[in-house]
């Protein structure tokens, strides 16, 4: 189980997240939704820690951290236990798509090259990259980085994966192909938090969804709840504009 | 004055120029060790922001870029023996190839320095996130991420520095160092036959420059071997090289 608790983070004056709160259970898919500058990216990279909470505590599994004086142990030990899918895929430029996945696994976890190899493999192949295993990110499309994004975090087998907007980089076309790999994997009962701006997506996909505004949950419940009765009127606002029906209306 | 042009001196003088390449080398080799080791130490402050080293390496680095190397080879040779003479520490009779080989390390090093941030800072921020979240130390980020990739976009910046360094190194024989060029004067003096020492000598640097420039570009090509996709066409990589971050920063403006 993954707690957040009173995540409080600012950007100079600006408070950025104000006391957050946030439960995942085991295998569950959390889905933030928000506006641009709600705040829900730098939620999700203060799990993580590659952004510093100001204040709150932070509890994955066995592991309580206080992130205010966190030791280096404790980050180390954070980032062992989460793995992160980038919007803009960020794979290591100058390695294979198998090395991308293998590096972790290697270096981190230290575990023996033949081994790793074929997880890596076996994860490649899940994410439907069998045939690009030697492949280097420039040779790739951009759905495929973003799988290959996909399978280096899950290779680490982690608590949790962090997905900070997946699919928002991608050309309309390829956006289908990274979902259905996420899609996959959700099923399989793997602990997500997922930041995305597809709707559909979120609806199917999640088991609980949150939704931010101004570094606070306005409104969080199922999918149902959220979608089709939004208590709050900023949900119901926020909801109505991003539908595709009223996108386009003037 | 001189005599008439003979082009069988070229010739003649070509053998003669090469028996003091090993001299020119050794300036060459020496002071871009020295000025890696120099222009590290200096890169560190900067990438690290460390508060008063980082101004300190500023100076240094705006003093070697912003004044000719000439006057920095005087500086060198004529007032640092006068400044360690103040403390007591007598220098006069220290071999005048020393002193421009310190002279071109400290000039190396600036320029070193400035390709080392420049290349780490190329690199995109984004994998170094990445490196962290899959829990990897400072140190392996550094090794395993930065530094790869910094080298590879390094090479076409320190190629230069090093063609550059070579040409430089002319200017020794002001300090009456015996290399290349300080021959070439002793030369053209005896035999009255100028223009054709310095066609040697040009000769020689040029051939020199040739080797170094496709040699760098050997190592480029196999240290950007991940960014020459087979399934790419070649206009495509093309377009990538145009727009390395990297491509404006250059040395520019240089002297030699």
């Amino acid at each position: 189980m993954i707690q957040l608790e009173q995540i409080s983070k600012s950007f100079g004056k600006q408070e950025v997240l104000q006391s957050i709160d946030l439960q995942v259970k085991k295998g569950e898919v959390v889905v933030i939704l928000g506006p641009s500058g709600s705040g829900k990216t730098t939620l999700l990279r203060c799990i993580n820690y590659l952004e510093k909470p100001d204040a709150g505590q932070i509890t994955i599994g066995d592991l309580k951290v206080d992130t205010k004086h966190p030791t280096k142990k404790e980050i180390h030990a954070l980032r062992q236990q989460t793995a992160m899918v980038f919007q803009q895929y960020n794979l290591f430029k100058h390695k294979t798509a198998l090395e991308n996945v293998m590096e972790g696994l290697t270096i981190v976890r230290k575990m023996p090259k033949d081994k790793a190899r074929t997880i890596s493999i076996q994860v490649l192949e899940k994410v439907g990259l069998g045939n690009k295993l030697d492949h280097y990110p420039v040779q790739l499309s951009g759905g495929q980085q973003q799988r290959v994004g996909i399978a280096r975090a899950l290779a680490l087998n982690p608590e949790v994966i962090l997905f900070d907007e997946p699919t928002s980089a991608l050309d309309p076309e390829l956006v289908g192909e990274v979902l259905s790999v996420i899609r996959k994997i959700a099923k399989e009962g793997i602990t997500m938090i997922v930041v995305t701006h597809e709707m559909d997506f979120a609806r199917d996909v999640a088991n609980h969804v949150v939704f931010m505004d101004g570094g606070l949950v306005v409104e969080e419940g199922t999918p149902e709840e959220i979608f089709q009765r939004p208590k709050e009127e900023r949900t119901r606002q926020f909801l109505s504009r991003i539908t595709p029906q009223a996108t386009y209306s003037i | 004055m001189s005599r008439r042009f003979d082009m069988t001196y070229v010739f003649d003088f070509i053998p003669k120029l090469l028996a003091y390449l090993n001299i020119t080398l050794l300036i060459v080799g020496s002071s871009i060790l020295l000025g890696l080791i120099i222009g590290m130490l200096v890169a560190l402050p900067r990438l690290y922001n460390v508060p008063v080293l980082k101004r300190v390496s500023q100076v240094y680095i705006s003093f070697f870029r912003g004044t000719p190397i000439l006057i920095q080879l005087f500086l060198i040779y004529y007032g640092l023996p006068t400044i360690l003479q103040w403390i007591n520490i007598d220098i006069s009779r220290v071999a005048v190839l020393y002193f421009v080989i310190l002279a071109y390390a400290l000039n190396s090093g600036a320029f070193v320095s400035e390709m080392i941030r420049a290349s780490v800072s190329a690199v995109d921020r984004g994998q170094i996130e990445a490196a962290q979240s899959i829990g990897m130390s400072g140190y392996q980020t550094f090794t395993r991420i930065i530094l790869p990739q910094a080298l590879a976009i390094s090479i076409p910046l320190f190629g230069n520095l090093v063609i550059g360094n070579l040409k430089d190194t002319s200017l020794a024989f002001t300090l009456g160092v015996m290399e290349m060029t300080g021959r070439s004067q002793t030369l053209g003096t005896a035999t009255q036959h100028f223009v054709e020492t310095y066609i040697a000598l040009s000769l020689i640097y040029f051939v020199i420059s040739m080797i170094l420039e496709q040699g760098f570009l050997w190592l480029e090509r196999r240290l950007h071997r991940h960014e020459a996709g087979a399934k790419q066409t070649s206009a495509v990589i093309r377009r990538k090289w145009l727009t390395r971050p990297v491509s404006a920063l250059s040395k520019g403006g240089r002297s030699g």
